[in-house]
């Protein structure tokens, strides 16, 4: 589903932020991205999603050559991908309803289904009964859930996060993975970028580690588990 | 995927822009209704003054006056001439006549007339210009010729006041023409100013529209209804504008030029033909304005 081929970035008259990253992630699986701030996470997200271009290398996202991909063509590609940040990204004018519908225009879906897919997306995330409140009377936990259902409710096949539990307490936190969870169990690929070891600890799921932009550390599931099961 | 869906988001959007940042709407709303005001008011004056002009071509009289004392075979002679000269037959205004119609025209003034004994107006032939013949130019030549026609001393023809108003009618298009130059550049880089404003207090949606796939069309569409929204509405206004003044200046200037029968000259300037190059223009300088806003400061 996403695979990165010798892959480097870098900023002009800054030391490279990723170099040479290998990498091949399958269809439906769950991927932690994760090492200490600067490691090169939210740059790699971002360049799956096209937000930079890579300097050298090749990326593969679906199929498709994104490192040659004509500046045109790149919102088709981003439909098939939903972004989470830890910032929310919310309109704070628009009811979350209105929020999360707005992929949905995007799209030219028209309002009847629109507001159909909205109301299931918002039952999905445990937010039904606050699809008229503003973003800014909700919690940060319940306003995540509805970037969450923004980036879902287009059934992308590829879901990024970054740092999305980032702002939220511990309890708020698990409510969050708990969702992605279920939404990879749904056939999403999931790529969370965290660097929040409670998080890591928790789920056993696979674990890159980025340390000044090179991988360091790339284990399965089955592996972090041991490793956690081994850990003092 | 809908277009109809996506023409609904568009026009949802564009007022939805325009109900989020009111005072910028209104700056450029009312930008647009001056300059378009300004507009009219040239294309409004120089339409008036036409209508006059042909309003005067309708009436267009030559009056030749013949030298004191004509004898008749002289009147004959000069009848004959100038029907040959014109394509037309002139009508003989004895000096009798003439007086009679200077006293009924003086009205009780007129009296004063009664104490002349005798009468000092020469015999005068009225001619009415043919339509082929009352364009200024042909005018003059017409005059010059009839004018060199023996026992004819003075042609006259109203030669000033259709000099002055074809005068005014140029120098009216050319303000009309440099007006709308200034204008249309002025109001596109203040409308444009004011879009960009509205963009910038968007610029979160935009980044969010961006990252949820929105095509470079989709985002802009909504700023280029904006701005052509803009332009219809400032458009209205310079139109509401033009028929108050008209409606308030039309009794006043017919009364001041009635010599010039200005309330026979036609209907307001405020035409349909009018009516329907503002609001086109209108909408010309606000997509103009919004597609320099998102062209420049919309990067997507």
């Amino acid at each position: 589903m996403i695979q990165l081929f010798h892959v480097s970035k870098a900023y002009p008259g800054d030391p490279p932020v990723l170099q040479d990253i290998n990498l091949n992630v399958e269809k439906g699986e769950f991927v932690f991205l994760t090492g200490p701030s600067g490691a090169g996470k939210t740059t790699l997200l971002k360049l799956i999603f096209c937000a930079e271009s890579a300097t050298r290398g090749q990326i593969l996202v679906g199929g498709r050559n994104v490192a040659r991909i004509r500046a045109s063509s790149i919102p088709y590609l981003r439909r098939n991908i939903g972004v989470v940040f830890q910032d929310f990204k919310l309109l704070e004018h628009r009811t979350v309803a209105d929020n999360v519908a707005f992929a949905l225009d995007v799209l030219g879906v028209p309002r009847a289904e629109g507001q159909d897919r909205v109301r299931r997306m918002l039952k999905l995330v445990g937010l039904e009964h606050k699809a008229k409140s503003l973003p800014l009377k909700l919690s940060g936990g319940e306003q995540q859930r509805v970037v969450i259902a923004r980036a879902l409710v287009n059934d992308p096949t590829i879901l990024l996060a970054d740092e999305p539990t980032g702002n939220l307490d511990p309890a708020r936190t698990l409510e969050i993975m708990d969702l992605l969870c279920e939404v990879n169990v749904r056939g999403t690929t999931v790529m969370v970028a965290t660097h929040d070891s409670t998080v890591l600890s928790r789920y056993p799921k696979r674990t890159i580690r980025l340390e000044a932009g090179h991988v360091v550390l790339d284990e399965d599931g089955m592996q972090v588990a041991r490793r956690m099961a081994a850990a003092p | 995927m809908s277009v109809s869906a996506k023409v609904s988001y568009f026009f949802r959007s564009a007022f939805q822009g325009m109900r989020h940042a009111p005072f910028v709407h209104f700056v450029a709303i009312v930008t647009l209704a001056v300059a378009l005001f300004v507009v009219g008011l040239a294309r409004g004056g120089s339409t008036l003054v036409e209508q006059l002009l042909k309003s005067l071509e309708g009436e267009v009289q030559m009056t030749l006056y013949l030298k004191a004392g004509a004898a008749p075979v002289d009147i004959q002679a000069a009848v004959a001439e100038v029907t040959r000269e014109a394509g037309v037959l002139p009508r003989v205004v004895t000096p009798e006549e003439a007086l009679a119609r200077l006293a009924g025209e003086l009205g009780e003034a007129g009296n004063v007339l009664r104490g002349v004994s005798d009468n000092p107006l020469p015999v005068t032939l009225e001619l009415p210009i043919p339509r082929e013949q009352r364009g200024l130019e042909a005018l003059r030549g017409l005059s010059t010729r009839l004018g060199a026609v023996p026992s004819v001393t003075a042609v006259d023809y109203g030669e000033e006041a259709v000099e002055r108003l074809s005068g005014i009618a140029r120098v009216l298009k050319l303000l009309g023409g440099l007006a709308l130059g200034v204008v249309f550049i002025a109001t596109l880089v203040i409308v444009s100013a004011t879009l960009q404003l509205a963009i910038y207090a968007r610029r979160e949606e935009v980044e969010i529209q961006k990252l949820v796939g929105a095509t470079d069309r989709f985002v802009k569409a909504p700023f280029l209804i904006e701005g052509c929204i803009q332009g219809l509405l400032g458009a209205l206004c310079a139109l509401g504008g033009l028929w108050a003044f008209f409606f308030w200046t039309q009794p006043h200037l017919a009364s001041v030029f009635s010599f010039l029968r200005l309330a026979h000259a036609g209907g307001s300037p405020l035409n349909g033909l009018l009516v329907v190059e503002l609001l086109a223009l209108g909408a010309a300088l606000g997509l103009g304005g919004s597609f320099l806003a998102v062209g420049r400061f919309l990067k997507v």
